[in-house]
């Protein structure tokens, strides 16, 4: 066995102790939970689910209120407006790099 | 639903100009690196990349912020952001050295309440129901 052969067993040796040392630490600062604790009392997914459901009724009545739906509706004024700017813009195409600029 | 308001209304404000920056961007260096338009587009870029989204974000905080005492409503809100990002735009260029094209000038007087009209319905419509979809209009 040559010098080099001996130093990469000794680091092999050395690096096993470190990880031996490491999982001794580990067990020692996380204790194995009793077996009666490992599964909580009661069933959980009950409860999470009427949350949820809560949750989505709730959210439903916020986006519904007064009965409104919340699908959008253009005004005629708005509409006006759209059309005097697309005419603005089709008059003056030169308007279009100044309004990307300003976007 | 009310936690963190006012992120929420960077974040719906920010949507639409980092949306509409992609074509804006896309068109800028089109007509610079393939139709060789002669204006160093590419020195100015900075303001409609990092300045305009986060004004219109800033904007919109302002906006929940001040609703319950001013009661304008989004789209007015919105059509007073072009009073201030016009004069910010050209100060950004006049300190960058930037000559506007003789035509930019020239066409100002149409162009600005094209600008107004537009951010009117963009916020009324865009913003405002970006808000309502995060909960805060």
């Amino acid at each position: 066995m040559n010098q080099e052969e001996k130093d990469r067993a000794s680091n092999t040796n050395a690096q096993r102790n470190e990880i031996n040392e490491i999982k001794h630490l580990l067990r020692e600062a996380m204790p194995p939970l009793p077996s009666d604790q490992l599964e909580p009392r009661a069933d959980l997914w009950p409860r999470l689910r009427a949350r949820l459901d809560s949750q989505h009724t709730t959210d439903r009545a916020a986006s519904n209120v007064n009965g409104k739906s919340q699908r959008i509706r253009v005004t005629w004024f708005d509409w006006a407006l759209t059309a005097l700017a697309a005419a603005a813009l089709l008059i003056f195409p030169g308007i279009i790099p100044a309004l990307l600029y300003h976007f | 639903m009310n936690q963190h308001a006012y992120l929420r209304a960077y974040m719906a404000g920010i949507v639409v100009p980092t949306i509409f920056l992609l074509l804006a961007a896309t068109a800028f260096t089109i007509a610079r690196y393939v139709y060789n338009v002669p204006v160093p587009i590419e020195r100015v870029i900075v303001f409609p990349m990092a300045v305009v989204p986060n004004l219109w974000g800033l904007w919109n905080i302002f906006f929940i912020a001040s609703h319950q005492r001013t009661r304008l409503s989004i789209g007015i809100h919105g059509a007073i952001l072009p009073l201030i990002l016009g004069p910010l735009g050209i100060l950004m260029t006049s300190l960058l050295d930037f000559t506007i094209p003789d035509f930019a000038t020239h066409i100002f007087p149409v162009a600005a309440p094209v600008a107004l009209i537009v951010y009117y319905l963009v916020w009324k419509y865009f913003v405002g129901s970006l808000n309502q979809i995060v909960g805060i209009a």
